[in-house]
C-alpha cells in the first residue's frame, strides 16, 4: 500500500486529505510542522510528500529543496499545494514534481497523486496486502 | 558702479520707486555746473542762452523719464528759476529784456508739456509693470501653496519656477535656471502601469510633441536614497502664435496611496488565502461524504449536492475576489494557448446546464473557428455571462448561446428572455462592484464583480464586451475576441 505524507500547518486540510487518501487505498501519514518532515521522511518512507507551501515557521520550497538534494529525496515525488496560485512558478524551480492549487476536491488531488503512484501500483499493492 | 549706472539708469528705474530729491539735487547740480562753464570757461556768460535750450530739454526729459511728471515739473521749475537769474545777473536792458522774457516763458510751457507727455508714458508703464508683478506674485504664492509639486519651465526645459511641496518631495531645492536634461531622475521614465505607448520623460516629451501627459506614473530615485511615486501631468504653455514658451509640470506623490493600495492587496490576499484553507477541507469532506451515501438515499444525494454546489459558489466568490485584487494591482495574467471556441462553449453550458433545470441552455450557432486566447478566463467570462443569463431568466425560459466570424473577429453572445436591464444601467452594470439595486431585482446574489472580471478579461484581449437589451423581452450580453 502506498503511503503518502501530508505536511500543512492546518489540522482540518490534514484530516480531509487523510481521509480522502484513506478512502481509496493509501496510507496517510501526516505532519503539521516544517521540521518533523525530513524526520518523518527518514522513519516512514513514504512513496509520495503533499507539501503545503506557507507552513508556519518556515517555507515548503524550502523543504522541497532540502529534500531533492538527499539521495533518497531525489526519488520522492513531491507535490506542492498551496492557496497562492503565483507560487506555481517559483515551485518548479525549488525542484517539486508538482503543484495543486487550493481549494481543490477529491478528484483534481487524486488526478495529480495517481500521476505518480500510478493505480496499478496501487491496485497490486492492496491486493498483496 | 552697475549699481550707480541702474541708479541713473532711467529704463532700469522702470517700475521702481519715483523720486523728488534726485531730480532737485540734479537740476541744481546742473545749472550750477553751468554757471561755471559760462564764467571760467566760456568766459563770456552772456552767450550761454544757445547751448542752455538744449541742456535744459535734456534735464527735463531725462528726469521725467526717471521720476515721472514730478520729476520733469521739479526740473522746468528749476531750469525758470535759473533762466530767471541769468536775465537778472546778465542784466538784459530794453528789447533784450523783453525777448529774454519771451523765450524764457515759451520754454517753460515747452518743457512743462515734454514732462507731461513723458512723465505719464512712464508713469503707465510703472503701473503696468506693477500690475504684472503683482499679477507674479499672486500666482506664485498660489504655486507655493499647492498640494502638489510644481515645475514650470522655459521652453528649453530650464527651470523658472518651483514650489515647496516640490522641494518636498525631492528632498531638495531644485536651483532657477537649472536645466532638465533626458538624463534626469525625476523624468526619467521607470515601468508604468498607466497605459502610454511613449516612454519619453514628460517634460522631454512635451517640449518634442507639444502632447500633454496625464496622469503618468513615475518613480523618483531620491538623492537620500528614498523612493518616491509620483504621477506626473504635464503641459506645454504656448504663446498667441502658438509656439511653446514654457511647460508647466504637476506632481503629485501618490507613495502613500501606493502603500494604502499595497496594504489593501495584501489584505485581500490574505483573506482569499485564508478562506480557501478550509474551503478546500470542506471541499474534501463533501466528497467523502457523497461516497458514504447509499445510491438509493435519493433524499440524502440531494442535500449533498446542494452542500457541494454552496461550496462551489464560495470558492467561485473568493476567486472572484482575488481576481478583483488583482486586476487593480494589474497582476492579472493570461496563459493564452490555441483552442476550439465550440468546444469550450459545449463544455461551459453542459457543467452549467446541470444546476438550471427549469432553463433550457441552446447552443444554437457554432463558428468552428480556433482562437488564440486564454482559455481558463474565456471559460471564466461565458460562466459568468451564461450565469446572470439563468439568474434573470424566468423559468421554463430559454438561454441562446451563439459564436460567429465578424469581419476580423469572433462575436459570441448569450442572449435571455429575461427581466432586461434599463438603459441607464446598461453600461454601470460593468463597473467594479455594481449591483442592479432597484425594487425586486436586489434579491440576485453576487458581489457584482463578475461582469467587471469579464470586462477587464475581454478588454486585456483586445476585445469589446457590450449588452443590448430591453426591459422585459430580455437582454443580449455580447463580447468579442480578435481572431
Amino acid at each position: 500500500m502506498s503511503k503518502i505524507l501530508i505536511v500543512d500547518d492546518d489540522e482540518g486540510i490534514l484530516e480531509a486529505i487523510s481521509l480522502s487518501l484513506e478512502k481509496e487505498g493509501y496510507t496517510a501519514i501526516t505532519a503539521s510542522k516544517g521540521k518533523e518532515v525530513m524526520e518523518k521522511i527518514k522513519s516512514e518512507k513514504p512513496d509520495l510528500l503533499l507539501l503545503d507551501v506557507l507552513l508556519s515557521g518556515s517555507d515548503g520550497r524550502e523543504i522541497c529543496q532540502r529534500i531533492k538534494k538527499t539521495e533518497k529525496g531525489k526519488k520522492l515525488p513531491v507535490i506542492l499545494i498551496s492557496a497562492h496560485p503565483t507560487i506555481e512558478k517559483s515551485s518548479q524551480e525549488c525542484g517539486a514534481d508538482s503543484f495543486l492549487a487550493k481549494p481543490f476536491d477529491a478528484k483534481d488531488l487524486l488526478l495529480v497523486i495517481e500521476k505518480y503512484l500510478p493505480k496499478e501500483t496501487k491496485v497490486s499493492r492492496s491486493v498483496l496486502v | 558702479m552697475s549699481k550707480i549706472i541702474d541708479y541713473l539708469n532711467p529704463v532700469a528705474r522702470l517700475g521702481k520707486k519715483r523720486s523728488v530729491v534726485v531730480p532737485l539735487v540734479l537740476s541744481f547740480l546742473t545749472y550750477l555746473l553751468s554757471e561755471i562753464f559760462a564764467y571760467y570757461i566760456l568766459k563770456n556768460p552772456a552767450q550761454a542762452g544757445a547751448y542752455l535750450v538744449f541742456l535744459s530739454a535734456a534735464l527735463v526729459i531725462y528726469l521725467s523719464l526717471r521720476d515721472g511728471i514730478a520729476g520733469g515739473f521739479i526740473a522746468t521749475l528749476l531750469t525758470l528759476a535759473y533762466y530767471a537769474y541769468i536775465i537778472y545777473s546778465r542784466d538784459y536792458l530794453g528789447e533784450q529784456f523783453i525777448s529774454a522774457i519771451e523765450a524764457t516763458v515759451l520754454l517753460g510751457l515747452l518743457y512743462f508739456s515734454i514732462s507731461l507727455i513723458i512723465g505719464f508714458l512712464k508713469q503707465k508703464v510703472d503701473g503696468l509693470i506693477e500690475r504684472e508683478s503683482n499679477e507674479k506674485r499672486r500666482l506664485q504664492s498660489i504655486v507655493q501653496q499647492l498640494p502638489v509639486g510644481v515645475i514650470i519651465t522655459d521652453a528649453k526645459g530650464v527651470v523658472v519656477q518651483s514650489n515647496r511641496k516640490m522641494e518636498e518631495i525631492l528632498g531638495e531645492k531644485i536651483p532657477l535656471g537649472y536645466a532638465y536634461s533626458k538624463d534626469e531622475a525625476l523624468l526619467k521614465s521607470n515601468h508604468s502601469e498607466v497605459t502610454h505607448t511613449n516612454s519619453q520623460p514628460p517634460l522631454m516629451h512635451i517640449l518634442n510633441t507639444g502632447k500633454s501627459v496625464l496622469g503618468k506614473e513615475f518613480t523618483v530615485q531620491r538623492n537620500d536614497g528614498k523612493e518616491v511615486f509620483v504621477q506626473i501631468s504635464s503641459t506645454a504653455i504656448r504663446n498667441r502664435k502658438g509656439d511653446i514658451f514654457a511647460t508647466a509640470s504637476i506632481i503629485d506623490d501618490v507613495s502613500e496611496k501606493k502603500e494604502t493600495e499595497k496594504r489593501k492587496d495584501d489584505f485581500v490576499n490574505m483573506v482569499s488565502h485564508e478562506l480557501k484553507t478550509p474551503l478546500t477541507s470542506m471541499k474534501l469532506y463533501v466528497d467523502l461524504l457523497k461516497n458514504t451515501v447509499n445510491k438509493e438515499d435519493l433524499k440524502s444525494a440531494r442535500l449533498i449536492k446542494g452542500l457541494k454546489f454552496q461550496t462551489d459558489r464560495l470558492q467561485k466568490l473568493v476567486i472572484d475576489l482575488l481576481d478583483v485584487s488583482r486586476i487593480q494591482t494589474g497582476k492579472l495574467n493570461f496563459h493564452k494557448e490555441e483552442f476550439l471556441v465550440d468546444a469550450l462553449i459545449e463544455e461551459t453550458i453542459n457543467e452549467l446546464q446541470q444546476f438550471a433545470k427549469k432553463i433550457k441552455i441552446i447552443f444554437k450557432t457554432r463558428s468552428g473557428v480556433k482562437i488564440y486566447a486564454d482559455r481558463f478566463r474565456i471559460y471564466q467570462v461565458l460562466t459568468n455571462l451564461i450565469n446572470n443569463a439563468i439568474k434573470f431568466s424566468p423559468p421554463d425560459s430559454k438561454i441562446l448561446v451563439q459564436n460567429q466570424k465578424e469581419g476580423d473577429d469572433l462575436l459570441v453572445s448569450v442572449q435571455d428572455f429575461g427581466a432586461g436591464i434599463a438603459k441607464s444601467q446598461q453600461k454601470k452594470i460593468f463597473e467594479r462592484l455594481y449591483q442592479i439595486a432597484e425594487g425586486e431585482q436586489r434579491t440576485f446574489p453576487g458581489f457584482g464583480m463578475g461582469l467587471y472580471i469579464s470586462k477587464e478579461i475581454v478588454i486585456r484581449h483586445r476585445g469589446k464586451i457590450w449588452v443590448e437589451s430591453e426591459k422585459d423581452v430580455g437582454s443580449t450580453f455580447y463580447f468579442t475576441l480578435p481572431l
